[in-house]
């Protein structure tokens, strides 16, 4: 194969990436369910299901739905547990071939931290990302990652027990995206991913019912793109110092393209991996011949070139 | 796991199960146009340029010399069936397989010709009465299980949840192997989404894609219609 013409290869949020195509947490299991369906080694990296300290094993039925041009789920933060993440999932991440991410969170301040601290300690990992859209049960449900006092203080103190790369999913269910990327900048985290899911619901107007158990779930698919490319467009231009990963109803290079001109370093293919599991490789594909054909010879020069 | 081109809208795909695998890596499926998806399927006849991945999750039991399978359909539930019933056929174990075939009308109950070329006993069961017996697909199986009182006997069945919980039921209690083809809603069919979860004895959730879509009965009767399994404790509602 002959060299590429075109620079993929991105240091972004402490990691060095060879492209900037990842894959996002909660639509990419373990990394292993994709075996013999995409090569892991083409891809920039991959963010893991979220991790919690204990085991859990999600939430009752039905729990996802489709929607116009998307979904929405509520499966509760199904995962194996940061001790059956070493044990059962770790050993094949350690030697896939790409960059991994762990994804974490908690029911509570300290278990953040109690996880964040476990999994600093683990080997084969690059980097963390915190999933800050959990309840706060201690706060009558909130989510952490809505009120930006309450955002900073858990990045603090999370980022004073790792030293691995620390990326903060923000929440798009803010009226103020700005401020939760300020707060997560101020405290220390490495890397901002910009958006979750966006909180919605559905009914069956047949039955009278909602279409999923929890009532409310988290809208993904292109349907969410255009608020995405919003939030990620936000903090790029209010000079939050922090690299960006886009995500939001990825399908297709053109779509990354556009989050890279919105200002995102890198982005995370989601929903579309349910539909495509090889997408995150025809994207990689696609990119490059893309901007092979535009003329640009490293992707770091479309990065927010938005041209307003 | 299949989707045609259709863009963007509707945006997954949609899960069938195999009803035969031909010579040249051709399969046949079942649709029916229950909703959008399947209408833009219907419409792209034929022709139609779809992705599909698959064959994906579990299959009946094979069937075996000693046991009598009988094999209970449910409308669109058939194309499980109808490939055990075709399995049979060609292990010439068609001796040891009956099909009970049940809908509401007559129009629910396709490919008659065909299950009767196979020379398997055929049940049929209407609940108008327009062919077959009427009644539900239950009392056809109660009246053949009396008939193999006392010899070694299988249940496998899929078809509305109603239906398939009624046949385990049956099953069950008298004391008859029972295995059943589940459906869910699903986004991925490879055991990544997990949406199609199901709640379990064996452990408090199994998956349709990847676990299933065929279960022991004994696993998930009686803990699936009720839907909250015991000892699952999970923010009500977390998105993601």
């Amino acid at each position: 194969m002959s060299p590429s013409p075109v620079n993929l290869a991105i240091e972004a949020g402490g990691i060095a990436f060879r492209n900037p195509i990842l894959t996002a947490s909660g639509t990419f299991g373990y990394g292993r369910e994709f075996e013999g369906l995409t090569d892991l080694r083409t891809l920039g990296g991959l963010v893991t299901k979220g991790i919690s300290p204990k085991p859990r094993y999600g939430n009752a039925t039905p729990r996802i739905c489709e929607t116009a041009a998307g979904m929405l789920n509520s499966i509760g933060l199904e995962n194996v547990g940061v001790e059956g993440f070493e044990q059962e999932k770790l050993p094949y991440l350690r030697q896939c071939g790409t960059r991994v991410l762990v994804n974490f969170f908690g029911a509570t301040f300290d278990e953040y931290v109690a996880c964040g601290a476990a999994l600093d300690r683990l080997d084969g990992v690059d980097g963390l990302e915190m999933n800050v859209s959990c309840p706060n049960i201690k706060a009558g449900g909130i989510e952490f990652g809505t009120e930006p006092r309450v955002l900073g203080e858990l990045v603090r103190a999370c980022r004073a027990v790792t030293k691995r790369p620390l990326w903060v999913k923000l929440t798009p269910n803010t009226s103020d995206i700005v401020a939760l990327a300020r707060a997560s900048a101020d405290n220390g985290a490495d890397g901002l991913s910009i958006i979750n899911t966006i909180s919605g619901m559905a009914i069956d107007a047949r039955t009278r019912r909602p279409k999923i158990a929890t009532i409310f779930g988290g809208l993904s698919g292109p349907a969410i793109k255009p608020i995405a490319l919003r939030m990620v467009y936000q903090v790029r231009r209010a000079g939050i110092p922090l690299p960006i990963s886009g995500i939001g109803g990825i399908q297709d290079a053109t779509d990354a393209i556009e989050f890279f001109l919105a200002g995102a370093s890198t982005v995370q293919v989601g929903t579309q991996s349910f539909i495509d599991p090889d997408c995150s490789g025809h994207i990689v594909r696609d990119l490059e011949a893309r901007l092979a054909a535009d003329g640009v010879t490293d992707v770091r020069e479309i990065v927010g070139a938005l041209r307003v | 796991m299949v989707r045609g081109a259709w863009g963007r809208d509707p945006l997954l795909p949609r899960a069938f199960s195999l009803m035969a695998v031909g010579p040249g890596g051709t399969a046949d499926i079942l649709a029916k146009t229950v909703g959008r998806g399947t209408a833009l399927l219907e419409k792209g006849l034929p022709g139609a340029e779809l992705d599909i991945l698959g064959p994906l999750g579990s299959s009946f039991p094979s069937p075996r010399a000693d046991t009598t399978d009988l094999l209970v359909a449910g409308g669109v539930g058939l194309p499980p069936l109808y490939m055990q019933a075709r399995l049979a056929a060609e292990q010439r174990a068609v001796d040891h397989s009956e099909m009970i075939y049940g809908g509401r009308g007559a129009a629910d109950l396709v490919l008659l010709a065909e299950m009767e070329a196979m020379r398997l006993p055929l049940f049929l069961t209407t609940e108008d009465g327009t062919v077959g017996t009427q009644g539900l697909v239950t009392r056809a199986l109660e009246a053949r299980l009396d008939r193999h009182r006392g010899t070694s006997v299988r249940v496998m069945a899929c078809g509305p949840n109603a239906m398939l919980w009624a046949v385990a039921r049956l099953a069950k209690s008298q004391g008859v192997p029972c295995f059943i083809s589940l459906e869910e809603q699903m986004a991925c069919g490879i055991g990544v989404c997990l949406g199609c979860a199901v709640p379990a004895r064996s452990r408090p959730f199994r998956y349709v894609c990847s676990n299933g879509p065929v279960f022991d009965a004994a696993d998930v009767l009686d803990v699936v219609p009720e839907g909250k399994p015991p000892g699952v404790a999970a923010p009500a509602e977390c998105p993601s």
